[in-house]
């Protein structure tokens, strides 16, 4: 019984890990980092997972999980240290699909986003992942109106950065 | 277009270029061990309980009884006793209902409430020792001056015969340590819970923000 879990459990992650690799990126600035908040990311999810019951979608059960591990109950060690290699490949996408300056004007918007605070992070990182507003207001435990009030704060500020 | 349309556009093709770990290598990564706040919390919690149980009962040994019999203190103290039982397990009580609330299954807001309150528990009773301590200590000294001409070793009674000065000397003392103490374990507090609990307080702080 307990393997047939480990084994559902494992499937499940690997075949979404980009999302957890995603909030990494955005709360971390070094590679390892980046590693240590992925382990406890996956701890918190395997201890949660008796919990999940299968009416909601894994992927966004993940969300909660991981985001909650990430803005709470992480703790950032010392040498989380932002490293020029880190942030070069913090946003690469497939160079032969863009030219070099839409690259760079994703960079920059990235690294925009990367500075708001945690909460404004996380808010940005669902409105990224194409959340609904209502999604994005259960995860924080914030409302529906005050989840649109504050996004649409966070793009009137983040407007100007690639067209100053 | 605004800036988060334009990344929003674009965001799943960073995909391709994250890292991608094996089967293998989740799997190694489930039965590794937890170094998440609440469990730093739960330890120290649990250690900050035991200490001030230990503590109180360890303070209580054959002498103390005799001492306080001197004092004609012994029924006070036994009552304070009981009354200082029921509340820890009170505590102890509130501890582990709160603690069995935090679930990462929570909304973030949740989650963040649940575990400020499991601490605050903690943090209450330990006021809640240092305070009834601290007033037992007065009562007690109280009385012991109050009785000393009494005790069998005053071999020069007038020698403790305290004037209003002395009293005013003896209360500053008094005062004084405890001021010290308070203060050395204020920073001690600072510097654990602020290591910990500092990052979850600012974000509790803008989640509430959004709320109004």
């Amino acid at each position: 019984m307990e393997e047939k879990l480990e084994h559902q459990f494992v499937t499940n992650l690997e075949k979404h890990q980009n999302i957890v690799h995603k909030i990494c990126r955005m709360y971390t600035s070094d590679r390892e980092s980046h590693n240590d908040l992925f382990q406890e990311i996956t701890i918190q999810l395997w201890k949660a997972y008796p919990q999940f019951r299968g009416d909601s979608k894994f992927s966004t059960w993940m969300y909660r999980v991981a985001l909650n591990t990430a803005i709470t109950l992480y703790r950032k060690s010392k040498r989380d240290i932002r490293t020029q290699d880190y942030d070069e490949v913090s946003f690469k996408i497939k160079t032969d699909e863009y030219n070099d300056e839409t690259e760079q004007q994703l960079k920059l918007m990235y690294k925009a986003v990367k500075e708001l605070n945690d909460i404004d992070k996380a808010l940005v990182f669902l409105y990224l992942e194409d959340q609904s507003y209502r999604e994005i207001s259960e995860t924080l435990g914030i409302t529906e109106v005050n989840a649109r009030v504050k996004m649409n704060r966070i793009k009137k500020s983040l407007k100007n950065i690639i067209n100053p | 277009m605004d800036g988060l349309e334009f990344l929003k556009q674009n965001w799943k093709k960073q995909e391709e270029n994250l890292p991608r770990l094996s089967y293998e290598d989740i799997y190694q990564m489930i039965w590794k061990r937890s170094s998440s706040i609440v469990k730093w919390i739960f330890v120290i919690s649990i250690v900050e309980l035991l200490l001030s149980t230990l503590l109180s009962i360890g303070l209580a040994d054959g002498n103390f009884w005799a001492d306080m019999e001197e004092i004609h203190l012994k029924n006070f103290t036994i009552g304070l006793y009981v009354v200082s039982y029921l509340i820890t397990f009170f505590f102890i009580y509130r501890f582990y209902r709160n603690y069995c609330k935090i679930s990462v299954t929570d909304d973030a807001a949740t989650l963040m409430k649940n575990i400020i309150k499991t601490r605050n528990t903690v943090k209450i009773y330990i006021a809640y020792v240092l305070i009834s301590e601290g007033v037992t200590a007065i009562i007690v000294a109280y009385f012991t001056l109050k009785n000393h001409t009494a005790l069998q070793d005053a071999e020069n009674v007038a020698k403790y015969n305290f004037e209003a000065l002395d009293w005013l000397k003896f209360i500053a003392a008094g005062l004084l340590l405890l001021g010290v103490f308070l203060l050395a374990l204020w920073l001690f507090y600072k510097l654990i819970y602020g290591i910990l609990l500092n990052r979850l307080k600012r974000n509790y702080k803008e989640l509430k923000k959004l709320e109004f």
